[in-house]
């Protein structure tokens, strides 16, 4: 497979309609290989529905979506090769074992003899199913089948993995395990597309985000960059040993400072600004003469910036 | 030999004398188990060697058969074929009796063993293979399926496999109480291999129209709709089987001495094949996505079909001519067939999209000469209507040079005559153009509004044909001044009351204006359509983009340059 610089999932515009409902509108984003994207929305943004054009299982009414470079309306063949898709909700065969199943899809995407072999025991190993081999996947709890499908979708080594909703209704350990296999899959150079409703698993996995509502893309980047373009502001938590009032009256003054707040000598305000400015805003008290004893602060989370991004409508 | 067992202490234990000698118990536990590992490991080969051999099925057939060796649906039904053979022996010898030795009792067994077999085949199978591609969509497997790098002829195929293996085990237990009827008497080998033929081959078409309904219906209640009427279709299927054995195995190998009979044979297995082929790629149409190409292989089938059943018009004509018997018959027949077949495949390709994807655009027809022949087999609703007046068109020629030659012959014997006949297809060619013409039409203006499917296109097709004899046929019925009327003009548009009235010959006036008004009126809706014809055509072949052909040449490199000449060294 040919190996290129170019990002390995491109959307350019694009757009998807139901009648009138437009369920992806203007959407436009780029992941790189060993890249973790996390793709956060309400429901009904429109994430699956362009996950679902990523994996070449619906068509954009305009605009286009890449793989590796290639269309997945001019190539889909050629796509699925490169990706492979968890859907949200997928059905299990019945009468076959976890061992089957992963064989009848290695078989499907073209795997023959060792090759085969050798794929279903990586997939197997890494995740950790080796022991359920020959039980039915009927008889599997929910993690073990959140896990054997990400084992299908990584059966055919893809070079980029569309994950859609892999953590729903799994209990603490399963998303804590599943987490560390999605960072080793980043490790070890898969672009990985990922939606999820616990946006503090995402924060933790995700080097950017985008942030989808009604169709529209409403942010893209890591989240310090979404919080400052967004001025999400920080929570800082300053205490001084003396002249508190003082030091509220100072920091009234400054256009930086907002929602002043606190009791005795603690004060808590909101400051706008990247990191450099908060130092910029200590050295600045400290220099006025201020006894500073406590000076923290509090970045906003990735759930403070969704929330403050979006606006909770839904279509 | 006796060396060699002290060498190798695995030739020792081969050795049947070694044990007779006082072997001691646990060199005796020793040989079994060796033997034993002997066999596992000989098993063991064999099936690395099924592993290595199964590399080259479909995944889909090994997937299934290892489902249907699991299931209890499965394992059931052959329990009780097998039962149900074991109750029809017993039955069948207690009521033959002692003449068993004398009678003739094998036909009668042969229908009730047939009978079970060809319940499972006709009914069982097909149901299994429709519920095994509908039951994919319902369990949400069909999208996980449809993204792998499986084709959907590969998907098609791997199910259709999968009846087939089904139908072989079914086959296989069956087949010993078969050979009983023989021994039986009253039944030959021919006849029996005929029936099983013919239940084969019914089995295998029912299955590919199982597989084809499963891709037509996505929503759970259409899949309702189609399963029960698929049911009723299958079990009369299964009744027609009944009747048409009964008649076969009452006839026996009477009927292989005449011409007739393999003629018959030929014309059926042609229809087959073709139906059948065009069965496979319209089911794998339907599962594949509209930016590829899905209508070239369809059209390809549709003039394959053409062309045999012309050929087969032609033998007829040929036949009846020589004898003096209604020359005008088969011509006809195969004109009133390709109105109604051209009329149908027209109106499902009007349906197609009229905007080629950049995939399809990459392959379309370069040359001239390719652009000619090859531009009406691309995707499109312009190239699709223009497909089908061409093949119309064509029939109609060639049954017009055919009538010409009645004309000239002397026949005894006139069916039809070659006049009415004559106006009959001009008129009928006339009637599906237009109505083609105007469907499609029709749906490129819906198209600027909305959404219209190929079932709706179809539809719209039929409401028109619908409209255009129904209102005339209402509104005369209804006229006080009309309603004795054989014939009006008001029925210019409706073809079934003017064709008839056509080939009853009895309108001379009025076949005459027929004749003049609806060619022009179809020329005109032809020449409508033109503009739009024209601009889909004018599409010309794209290059691939870099990317595709970077793709190309690391998956088929180009073969290295060896030395030209003997000096190139």
């Amino acid at each position: 497979m040919v190996r290129t610089s170019a990002p390995q999932i491109e959307l350019r515009h694009l757009h998807r309609m139901f009648a009138d409902t437009h369920a992806v509108n203007d959407v436009s984003f780029e992941v790189h290989a060993g890249e973790v994207f996390g793709y956060i929305g309400p429901n009904g943004a429109g994430k699956t529905t362009s996950m679902r054009i990523l994996a070449t299982l619906d068509e954009p009414t305009s605009g286009d979506a890449l793989v590796d470079g290639f269309s997945v309306v001019d190539d889909p063949d050629r796509v699925r090769r490169r990706l492979g898709f968890m859907p949200d909700y997928f059905g299990t065969y019945q009468n076959v074992s976890v061992n089957e199943y992963l064989d009848f899809f290695a078989r499907s995407y073209g795997l023959s003899g060792t090759e085969r072999r050798r794929a279903i025991d990586y997939v197997m190993d890494f995740t950790q199913l080796d022991t359920l081999a020959r039980k039915p996947i009927a008889g599997l709890s929910k993690g073990m089948k959140q896990r054997l499908c990400l084992g299908r979708t990584m059966i055919h080594d893809p070079s980029v993995l569309v994950l859609d909703e892999p953590a729903a209704g799994l209990d603490p350990r399963a998303r804590i395990e599943l987490r560390e296999m999605i960072a080793r899959l980043a490790d070890a150079g898969k672009a990985i597309l990922i939606s999820s409703h616990i946006l503090t698993e995402l924060a933790e996995i995700c080097s950017r985000v985008a942030i989808l509502e009604q169709g529209r893309l409403l942010a893209v980047g890591s989240v310090e960059e979404i919080s400052a373009r967004a001025q999400v502001r920080a929570e800082v938590r300053l205490r001084v040993l003396r002249d508190a009032e003082k030091m509220r009256s100072w920091l009234a003054k400054r256009s930086d400072v907002t929602e002043l707040d606190g009791q005795g000598d603690t004060i808590i305000f909101g400051h706008a600004g990247d990191r450099e400015s908060e130092a910029a805003l200590l050295r600045a008290i400290v220099e006025a003469g201020f006894a500073v004893v406590e000076f923290g602060a509090r970045h906003k989370s990735l759930e403070d910036v969704f929330l403050h991004v979006t606006e909770g409508r839904v279509q | 030999m006796s060396s060699d067992a002290q060498i190798s202490p695995s030739r020792e234990v081969s050795i049947p004398g070694a044990a007779v000698g006082g072997e001691s118990p646990l060199s005796s536990g020793a040989s079994a188990s060796l033997r034993w590992e002997r066999l596992a490991s000989a098993w063991a080969k064999i099936d690395a060697a099924l592993a290595r051999a199964s590399d080259w099925l479909n995944p889909i057939l090994v997937k299934e058969t290892r489902q249907a060796l699991k299931s209890w649906q499965f394992t059931w039904a052959f329990l009780l074929l097998l039962v149900a053979c074991w109750v029809v022996t017993i039955g069948g010898v207690a009521v033959i009796g002692p003449s068993i030795y004398y009678a003739a009792g094998g036909s009668e067994m042969l229908l009730w063993y047939w009978g079970i077999l060809a319940f499972l085949l006709l009914v069982v199978v097909p149901y299994s293979a429709f519920r095994s591609l509908a039951g994919e969509r319902e369990d949400n497997t069909y999208e996980l399926l449809s993204i792998t790098s499986l084709r959907p002829r590969q998907i098609i195929s791997g199910k259709l496999a999968s009846a087939v293996v089904q139908m072989a085990v079914f086959f296989s237990a069956v087949m010993p109480c078969l050979a009983f009827t023989y021994l039986l008497r009253g039944v030959d080998v021919p006849t029996i291999a005929l029936l099983l033929a013919y239940t084969f081959f019914g089995s295998l078409g029912l299955s590919m129209l199982g597989l084809l309904l499963a891709t037509a219906a996505r929503q759970r209640y259409g899949q309702v709709i189609l399963s029960v009427g698929f049911v009723a279709l299958l079990l009369g299927a299964f009744q027609l089987a009944i009747l048409m054995a009964a008649s076969l195995v009452q006839a026996g190998s009477m009927l292989f001495g005449t011409e007739a009979f393999w003629i018959s044979q030929a014309a059926v297995a042609n229809v087959y094949i073709t139906s059948f082929a065009l069965a496979y790629f319209a089911a794998a149409s339907m599962i594949t996505f509209a930016t590829e190409n899905r209508s070239t292989p369809l059209r390809i089938i549709m003039l394959v079909q053409q062309a045999s059943y012309i050929g087969w018009a032609a033998w007829a004509w040929i036949e009846s001519t020589e004898r003096s018997s209604s020359p005008e018959a088969p011509v006809f027949a195969l004109a009133l067939a390709a109105g109604a077949y051209w009329f149908v495949m027209g109106a499902i390709m009007n349906g197609e999209a009229s905007e080629m994807s950049r995939r399809v655009k990459r392959s379309l027809p370069q040359s001239l000469l390719e652009r000619v022949f090859f531009t009406w087999l691309n995707p499109g609703s312009g190239s699709g209507y223009i497909f089908a007046v061409a093949n119309l068109t064509t029939i109609a020629v060639l049954s017009m040079i055919a009538l010409a030659h009645s004309f000239t012959s002397v026949s005894a014997s006139r069916w039809l005559g070659a006049e009415p006949c004559l106006y009959f297809i001009v008129i009928g060619w006339g009637y599906v153009v237009a109505y083609l013409g105007l469907g499609r039409l029709v749906v490129a203006t819906l198209r600027r509004f909305t959404l219209v499917t190929m079932m709706a296109s179809v539809l719209i097709h039929v409401l028109l044909v619908l409209a255009g004899s129904g209102i005339p046929t209402v509104i005369q019925w209804m006229s006080i001044s009309m309603q004795h009327l054989d014939y009006s003009y008001l029925q210019l548009t409706n073809p079934f009351w003017s064709l008839w009235h056509v080939i009853r010959g009895s309108l001379a006036a009025e076949t005459l204006l027929l004749l003049i008004i609806v060619p022009t009126a179809a020329c005109c809706v032809l020449l409508m359509n033109m503009p739009s014809v024209v601009r889909e055509l004018r599409q010309v072949r794209t290059l691939p983009p870099p990317r595709v052909l970077e793709d190309e040449a690391e998956l088929h490199p180009a073969p290295a340059a060896g030395p030209q000449s003997p000096w190139d060294e």
